[in-house]
């Protein structure tokens, strides 16, 4: 494994933050030796200061995507925590739809959108939890949008295979037995709700103006990775996406004060969700 | 003792006592069945780290059988097959529905510890990676309950210095009114 040195530390984390937003910790060396080390051998690098500097060279950004690939941590499950999907389930869809209704004469266009998709178990919850809710999804024009910044997540979501380990992780078997079909050693997502779906690449650190309103936004467990600033902007931006009586969910161990306050925390339950002031 | 948990299933006594014998040896658990059905039985009542079995076996329940078998029962064991050469595409066909591994016969014995140490350090991962992620689930939840008492009331909070601006502010109310009011608010907490 190649080392690292504390001035290629400092580089590297510096160029990381500005391709991906991801603020690295430089006193955790061996993170970065772990996870980039195999990246700059594979592009013939002799040390992490010459993988950065190839990386900027690199028209193709093929090295920056390998290195958003390595360094991005793509920690997610079906269903995690339960509290955001209940409250989903229980309130949200049935308020979202009820306030859209008599605006679209029949068909109801909600938009919802998972802003750190990851390989896709959380977007594919919502649809199974809408797939559930409605039983005639047909009538109502759900738009559903995952993005992630790494392509190699966004592939996984988008082929919808998992492994055991990835299923046996909050996922209940009858919704298992329903809704995936078992694949080799693995299950794969059924048509139905993969085609409920949208998931492309997306860096949350771009203006998000180009992906329109959105009714109802996932983003967690993906702004603690970002300074305080970054998160700042990020959650400013949100507000500007998220329509006027839209909720947003935020991961359980994150908070929104002293970060934007745009939003108004409200409890239903166990469960903290937010709405524009 | 070790702490794996081995079901031999074969239909040839002299094979079957042979692994029975060699695993126990190495200190093992073993049980053994001495076809599919019994193997079926007992991975039922418990439940096996490895099973071991030989892919050509009499009646409706093989070696296959007995891998989907275990696979539907508890998809953490793991499966070995034992093959004759000439069954060696069958077995391939089985790595690919989740099988370990396969071994071909006449059974060389370094090669199946091997096999069996391989699946055993596995199995110590993935139990102290779920070790992790139950520490994980467990801090995460308290620190949720923690954070989310702390969000509603800083939001409270702040409300409450809004609703006290607001009164100070109040050039229609006396200055008694203003204070009388703030302090409620103040109380309400």
């Amino acid at each position: 494994m190649i080392k690292i040195n504390p001035a290629e530390l400092k580089l590297v984390a510096q160029y990381i933050q500005e391709i991906s937003g991801i603020f690295l910790d430089q006193s955790k060396a061996y993170l970065f030796e772990t996870r980039l080390s195999s990246v700059a051998e594979s592009y013939g690098c002799k040390s992490y200061q010459e993988l950065q500097a190839k990386a900027r060279q690199d028209g193709s950004k093929v090295i920056e995507k390998a290195i958003v690939d390595a360094i991005t941590t793509n920690e997610t499950l079906f269903f995690r925590d339960k509290g955001p999907f209940e409250l989903l389930q229980h309130k949200i869809l049935p308020e979202v739809i009820d306030a859209r209704t008599p605006r679209a004469g029949g068909r109801v266009p909600v938009r919802i959108w998972s802003a750190a998709a990851s390989t896709g178990q959380e977007l594919y919850s919502i649809a199974i939890i809408i797939k559930e809710l409605l039983r005639d999804a047909a009538n109502y024009s759900f738009n559903l949008l995952g993005t992630d910044i790494s392509d190699a997540a966004i592939a996984q979501a988008s082929y919808g295979k998992y492994n055991r380990f990835e299923i046996e992780r909050g996922l209940d078997k009858k919704y298992l037995q329903k809704y995936f079909n078992l694949f080799g050693d693995s299950w794969k997502i059924k048509d139905e709700i993969r085609a409920m779906v949208t998931f492309k690449k997306f860096n949350l650190m771009q203006p998000l103006s180009s992906l329109g309103k959105f009714d109802i936004i996932f983003c967690r467990n993906v702004a603690i990775y970002f300074t305080l600033e970054d998160r700042k902007k990020l959650f400013n931006k949100l507000a500007d996406c998220l329509a006027d009586d839209g909720y947003l969910l935020i991961g359980s161990t994150e908070s929104l004060t002293g970060v934007c306050s745009r939003f108004v925390p409200k409890r239903h339950l166990r469960t903290i969700f937010y709405q524009k002031q | 003792m070790k702490n794996l948990s081995i079901l031999v299933v074969d239909d040839d006594p002299v094979v079957r006592h042979l692994l029975e014998q060699r695993l126990k040896k190495e200190r093992y658990q073993v049980d053994v069945a001495e076809d599919g059905y019994a193997a079926e039985r007992m991975m039922r009542q418990r439940f096996y780290d490895v099973v071991i079995t030989d892919l050509m076996m009499p009646g409706d329940l093989g070696g296959i059988e007995v891998l989907e078998l275990a696979k539907e029962i508890n998809s953490r064991t793991e499966v070995l097959l034992i093959t004759a050469h000439s069954s060696v595409n069958t077995a391939v066909q089985a790595m690919k529905k989740g099988a370990a591994d396969y071994l071909e016969k006449p059974i060389n014995f370094d090669e199946l510890f091997l096999r069996i140490d391989k699946i055993a350090n596995m199995q110590t991962i993935l139990r102290s990676a779920q070790d992790l992620q139950l520490a994980m689930d467990t801090t995460e939840n308290v620190a949720a309950a923690t954070i989310q008492h702390l969000e509603m009331l800083v939001a409270r909070l702040q409300q409450n210095l809004n609703d006290i601006e607001t009164i100070l502010r109040d050039v229609e109310l006396e200055e008694e009114q203003r204070i009388d009011r703030a302090i409620d608010i103040i109380n309400r907490g």
